[in-house]
């Protein structure tokens, strides 16, 4: 059995003290700015980026993954107990959960929570180690024409599953193409956009724009207008669910592990939308779906298994294609480059310690998560008193120091207020940030294997729709653009994003 | 503080959106303009650049037309004094950094980027600027091994 050989290398990797500290740190640092309203994963993420690189490749993938699911856990604490989302993905569980918190029964509506994610986070664990080398080994196969393909799918998918404007979030994917042009080319050797100045040459750093446009601008806008607070529900009650809210979780849990599984992998997914898709799913399977929103214990079930599995799926392209589906996955992208990791089908036969001890870490990190958020509740709870106002120095000293370790200068620290400044006008004009970075740590990917496509093919565009895997993918791009033309699915998705607003 | 004209047409974020893509394109075309282009076989550095510009103001000018004609939305709240002042607190501690040392260019960032919050005290903005200094000149500096030097001197 070979795939019990490397499940054992992941474990043995895992178990290692370093890693399985860093694993530690990355739950507990994810539980703690899940559970913080006004900081979230994807600016957790950017800070600590930098700060990976003095970390050994592994350690560092480990831990800043585990921010990633942990804030999934813990952004549920916030929303069950003061009715305010810690974290995005956990805005529907905010609906039932507080009303169950309301009627004293906080304590099995957090422990409904917490195990719904570690089942869901366990399957999908191990559809990643199912998957991951099926697809890998299918996309070694691609040549420049495929990753041309695979990128445009990528990125114009992202953009259609994704919050708001389509067509401003391709105009942002186009900024980040652009942005990623910056420096000097390697194929001619000339200097494009730096604007005269020498510092460019080796283009923007990843870090800076992530810092700037998820780090600054997010303080910048939260520091507008005064904190809000919600009422905290104090009594947490038995935290065991009863028999019946046991009944009536179960199988929304299994559910909900399903829709975040699937939708994790598709481009622009990830744990939001899989939580409000399951939110959906929920209310129209329930038979008694006027219960939802005055504490159907289903409605916190569902959404809170399907987050964490959605977090932990968007896994499956990153590690298999090297193609990042959210801004999350694109900041691990970011993590690996700096640690001279190329992502794609190659990491999982060259480096096998890599993927298997990252997969076997997930569930490690999983189960401690578990012990993290049950027992230590009270902990979590007295931690949600503390004011925002002496939290952001910190993450303003992490973002800068963070920033300058990379080069050891002072201009990418200048460089960080354009982009803090930029994300700001982006936020007010009502533009996502997140295609733009995809744009931006895909655009050299997409570069090469365009100039090498078309250099090949001498010129001839045609040979994007010729090879079949390239123009089956081109082929579903264009059908989902030409959907969002049709009248009637832009009403629906305008409604279903609409109505996850609410 | 409410964005001015909130009635009739003009949707204000897609306005504001449209004018970036069309400027950020513009000004991408002005610094690439020497480059060379190229043919689709054999792609000069400025092909991909001029051809990103070229779409960054096709869509910018579309979004821009189209938020003129829509219905009217304000950009919501509007009140940049937070984002101010942590541009002046960075860009302190990116000129000092190099220079004058991490104490000074981190006592800068925290006090000058603690007064963005209106609810912030001066008892708690010394107390916790000194802890973070500590904390982070022992963690990034001697710990990590950040290259910065820690005193002016």
């Amino acid at each position: 059995m070979q795939f019990l050989d490397l499940l054992m290398l992941g474990f043995s990797e895992a178990f290692t003290p370093t890693n399985l500290l860093f694993c530690f740190i990355g739950a507990l640092l994810g539980t703690l700015i899940g559970v913080l309203p006004g900081i979230g994963p994807t600016a957790t993420v950017a800070i600590l980026l930098p700060i990976t690189f003095f970390l050994p490749p592994l350690a560092a993938l480990i831990m800043l993954s585990g921010i990633f699911y942990g804030a999934q856990y813990g952004g549920s604490t916030t929303a069950i107990l003061v009715n305010l989302p810690g974290e995005a993905s956990a805005v529907v569980t905010a609906i039932d959960g507080y009303q169950m918190a309301r009627k004293g029964r906080a304590g099995a509506a957090l422990a409904v929570a917490a195990l719904g994610s570690f089942f869901a986070g366990t399957v999908a664990t191990i559809a990643l180690a199912v998957a991951g080398p099926t697809l890998s080994s299918f996309a070694l196969s691609f040549g420049p024409a495929e990753y041309v393909a695979l990128c445009i799918f990528g990125l114009l998918a992202a953009t259609i599953l994704a919050h708001g404007s389509v067509i401003k979030a391709i105009g942002m994917v186009c900024l980040g193409l652009l942005l990623g042009m910056v420096g000097i080319d390697v194929n001619s050797g000339s200097t494009r956009l730096t604007f005269g100045s020498t510092e460019l040459y080796d283009g923007i750093e990843f870090v800076v724009i992530a810092v700037g446009l998820f780090g600054v601008a997010e303080i910048a806008v939260n520091l507008e207008s005064k904190e809000q607070r919600g009422i905290l529900q104090s009594t947490i009650g038995r935290l065991w669910p009863t028999k019946q809210e046991f009944k009536e979780s179960w199988a929304a849990v299994l559910r909900g592990t399903g829709v975040g599984t699937i939708l994790g992998v598709l481009p622009g997914g990830g744990a939001t939308l899989s939580a409000f898709s399951a939110y959906s799913v929920e209310k129209k399977i329930s038979r008694t779906p006027e219960k939802f929103g005055h504490g159907a214990i289903a409605g916190v079930a569902g959404p809170e298994a399907a987050n964490n599995a959605g977090a932990q799926s968007s896994f499956i392209p990153l590690l298999t294609l090297g193609i990042p589906s959210n801004s999350i996955m694109a900041m691990m992208l970011g993590a690996m480059t700096i640690h001279g990791i190329t992502p794609g089908p190659g990491v999982i036969q060259n480096q096998p310690e890599l993927f298997w001890g990252l997969v076997a870490s997930m569930w490690l990190g999983n189960a401690m998560l578990l012990v993290i958020n049950l027992p230590l509740i009270g902990l979590w709870v007295r931690l949600l008193k503390v004011p925002y106002r002496l939290m952001y120095p910190a993450i303003l000293m992490f973002c800068c120091i963070g920033v300058y370790s990379v080069s050891n200068r002072g201009f990418d620290v200048a460089l960080v207020i354009l982009f803090g400044v930029l994300g700001y006008v982006l936020r007010k004009a009502k533009c996502e940030p997140g295609p733009l970075l995809l744009g931006f740590v895909l655009g050299p990917l997409l570069e090469t294997n365009l100039r090498r496509a078309l250099l090949l093919s001498q010129g001839d565009p045609l040979v994007f729709v010729e090879r079949p895997i390239s123009g089956i993918l081109l082929a579903v791009t264009a059908v989902m653009l030409l959907m969002l033309v049709l009248p009637s699915i832009r009403k629906s998705r305008k409604v279903a994003f609409e109505e996850s607003e609410n | 503080m409410r964005a001015a004209g909130a009635t009739g047409k003009r949707d204000r974020p897609d306005i504001l959106a449209g004018g970036l893509m069309v400027g950020i394109g513009a000004l991408g075309l002005w610094a690439g303009r020497s480059l060379a282009f190229g043919t689709p076989a054999m792609m000069g550095p400025g092909f991909l650049p001029g051809v990103m510009c070229g779409l960054l103001i096709l869509i910018g000018g579309f979004v821009l037309l189209k938020g003129i004609a829509k219905p009217a939305e304000g950009l919501g709240l509007l009140n940049m004094k937070p984002l101010a002042i942590l541009v002046v607190a960075i860009a302190g501690f990116a000129f000092a950094s190099e220079t004058l040392g991490f104490v000074v260019a981190t006592v800068w960032l925290l006090v000058i980027g603690s007064l963005a919050d209106q609810e912030s005290r001066w008892k708690e903005i010394a107390i916790s600027t000194a802890l973070l200094t500590v904390a982070g000149a022992l963690v990034f500096i001697e710990g990590l091994g950040v290259q910065m030097p820690i005193w002016p001197f």
